[in-house]
């Protein structure tokens, strides 16, 4: 009996101490990020190749997902808001039907001031190749693979919910 | 056929064999822990708001999870090393006890991970259970398998245990490997830790791959190819009271078996109504190239029905196992201590252990005289050893009435007791109180050394 006890008070006390420590420094980075419903550090962020509409996903709601109303016309929408191991990539694109007319960041954090360095290098080179292959099939940028793979799937993700193909 | 064997055949020792002990074994599991939890903390930058202190206390139980279930396993493989050097009772229970650790971890996990999904995205719990069963990779196979372990968790609960027959006991455990290969998937396909992390894909693949490995060798293959080498049979089989006999075994090559004084094989003798169990005996003898002994007292309807086991029946022996030999020893002078049937392979030792006039003792506790076995060789091994046997005779100790076995006459019998390494075996009441007794006359607890019969 004593033991159980000892076993159950030492997991939780191991635990508290492991996850507070991580959470200390997180709040620092917390100013940087938006105050809007984040994803969790979920273990659910295979690569992108389950293949299929995103529909099977974690439901994420993104803070404005205008649903595609018409097919035509322009139209903006969100992508899922993507964790990575170095911080959180939401894109959200303009389309004028199938064409995708711009690409911007609502969330583009990092963790760690390096990452940050490198977001801010990376982040302007995909949003040009996302225009110049007009799809979410893009080179990435190297030395940033996270960050683009992040980018890649929320991109695409806001793609199939806009119904481009 | 003699029972005793001249001492100079004896004096030969056993090659040096690997062990692995105690402290060494739960090192190893505790940095195996650690480092599951280290992989943990290096891909974890931050821990934000509740979910996520959820989700990653449940990331954290399921990893430990995965890897103690590999240690469960591990520990009952029979790997050679282990049992030699931990023992096979002390096995047993470190194995009751991370099990029942495990399944709780793994329920925790569970329940921990729905929360903290269902926390993050702002869904209730009952909607986030639906979609992690149907829309994450493998999870529905992980739950699944987290059922199993609970099932035969509550099962094998030491209250359950007792009113089922140990073969049913024995089959249902054999789901749980069922239950650590429905939840491997999940680890790999929704795991945070490794779906990125490629080395530690590989050394968990490679974890898990090795015992598996183990397992099949020597729970599967060893006992088949063992067989096949010593083809053992019973030669002889010698009343050595009205309810215990004595069963010769011969064999080829049985020196290759490495089996030393104290330690036991699971015996499966191919006979009508003997076949389908394997039952531990220790060896009542020092194991000879050729002949092997056991002592066995007819108590259960396994152990009847071998006391009229024929000569030239064929035998399977999965063995030796168990750390309840000289390797255990400390010190010069030694005690063992025998309670009952436990005489086995306290003889085996008695005879076997090295040591000069006086330097080994035997002090051997039971009912009545008429419950003494062995008894003939015993006072001849003490006479070639010039030492002594000591019979403390007599019913346990109830209320008033003192029991035979107390630190006063121990402390009589065995000048320096708190100086000798003391050996027991016997029923499980009589080696509590031995330890008791042996703790108040001053003797280290690590220099006690027992076995107990009770798995």
């Amino acid at each position: 009996m004593k033991r159980i006890v000892l076993a159950i008070a030492g997991t939780v006390a191991g635990l508290a101490a492991l996850l507070s420590f991580k959470s200390h420094t997180a709040l620092s980075a917390r100013g940087a990020l938006p105050a809007a419903s984040l994803p969790s550090a979920s273990p659910a962020t295979p690569a992108p190749s389950t293949s299929g509409p995103s529909t099977s996903r974690p439901s994420r709601s993104a803070p404005s997902s205008s649903p595609p109303s018409a097919s035509t016309g322009t139209r903006t929408v969100a992508g899922q808001a993507v964790q990575t191991q170095y911080g959180v990539v939401q894109v959200q694109v303009v389309l004028s039907g199938n064409k995708i007319k711009n690409v911007s960041f609502l969330q583009l954090t990092a963790y760690d001031p390096r990452s940050e360095a490198i977001n801010s290098a990376a982040a302007p080179i995909l949003l040009q190749q996302t225009l110049a292959a007009q799809s979410s099939q893009i080179d990435g940028v190297s030395g940033a693979t996270y960050t683009s793979e992040g980018y890649v799937q929320s991109l695409q993700s806001a793609l199939d919910q806009a119904g481009v193909r | 056929m003699t029972a005793t064997l001249p001492a100079q055949q004896v004096a030969r020792r056993p090659p040096q064999r690997l062990r692995i002990s105690a402290p060494t074994a739960l090192a190893l599991i505790w940095a195996g822990g650690l480092a599951s939890v280290a992989l943990w903390w290096k891909d974890t930058p931050f821990v934000i708001g509740l979910g996520g202190w959820l989700t990653n206390a449940g990331r954290i139980t399921g990893l430990l999870a995965g890897y103690l279930l590999v240690v469960l396993l591990a520990l009952m493989a029979r790997i050679p090393a282990l049992e030699r050097g931990v023992g096979t009772d002390q096995l047993a229970r470190w194995h009751g006890m991370i099990g029942r650790y495990t399944v709780s971890l793994a329920v925790a996990h569970t329940l921990l991970i729905i929360w903290g999904y269902a926390v993050s995205a702002h869904t209730g719990v009952v909607a986030q259970t639906g979609t992690l069963l149907t829309s994450y990779p493998d999870v529905l196979m992980a739950t699944v398998a987290t059922g199993v372990l609970v099932a035969v968790g509550v099962v094998s609960a030491r209250a359950a245990r007792r009113k089922l027959r140990y073969e049913t006991w024995h089959f249902i455990h054999l789901y749980t490997y069922l239950a650590v290969a429905l939840a491997f998937s999940h680890q790999f396909s929704t795991g945070a830790d490794f779906v990125t992390n490629r080395p530690a894909r590989v050394l968990w693949s490679a974890l898990y791959i090795g015992v598996a490995a183990l397992l099949i060798w020597f729970r599967m293959a060893q006992p088949v190819v063992q067989a096949l080498r010593h083809r053992l049979r019973v030669v002889e089989v010698r009343r050595e009271s009205p309810d215990t006999v004595s069963i010769w075994l011969t064999g080829r090559h049985l020196d290759e078996l490495g089996a030393e004084p104290g330690q036991f094989f699971r015996w499966r003798f191919l006979a009508k109504g003997l076949w389908w169990a394997a039952n531990p005996y220790s060896l009542s003898a020092p194991p000879r190239p050729d002949l092997l002994r056991i002592t066995v007292k007819a108590s259960g309807d396994h152990s009847k029905a071998l006391t009229s086991v024929r000569p030239g029946t064929a035998v399977l022996a999965e063995g030796p196992f168990g750390a309840f030999t000289a390797a255990r020893r400390r010190h010069r002078r030694v005690l063992l201590l025998a309670g009952g049937v436990g005489i086995t392979p306290l003889r085996a030792l008695f005879e076997s252990l090295p040591g000069g006039p006086g330097e080994v003792t035997l002090v051997y506790r039971a009912g009545s005289p008429r419950e003494l076995v062995l008894r003939d060789a015993l006072e001849w091994i003490a006479r070639d050893r010039g030492t002594q046997v000591h019979y403390l005779l007599g019913p346990r100790g109830h209320g008033r009435r003192a029991d035979p076995l107390s630190a006063a006459t121990l402390a009589r019998l065995v000048p320096g007791l708190p100086a000798h390494d003391v050996y027991i075996c016997g029923p499980p009441g009589m080696t509590h109180e031995a330890r008791r007794v042996l703790h108040q006359a001053g003797v280290p607890r690590r220099q006690i050394h027992h076995e107990s019969f009770t798995f």
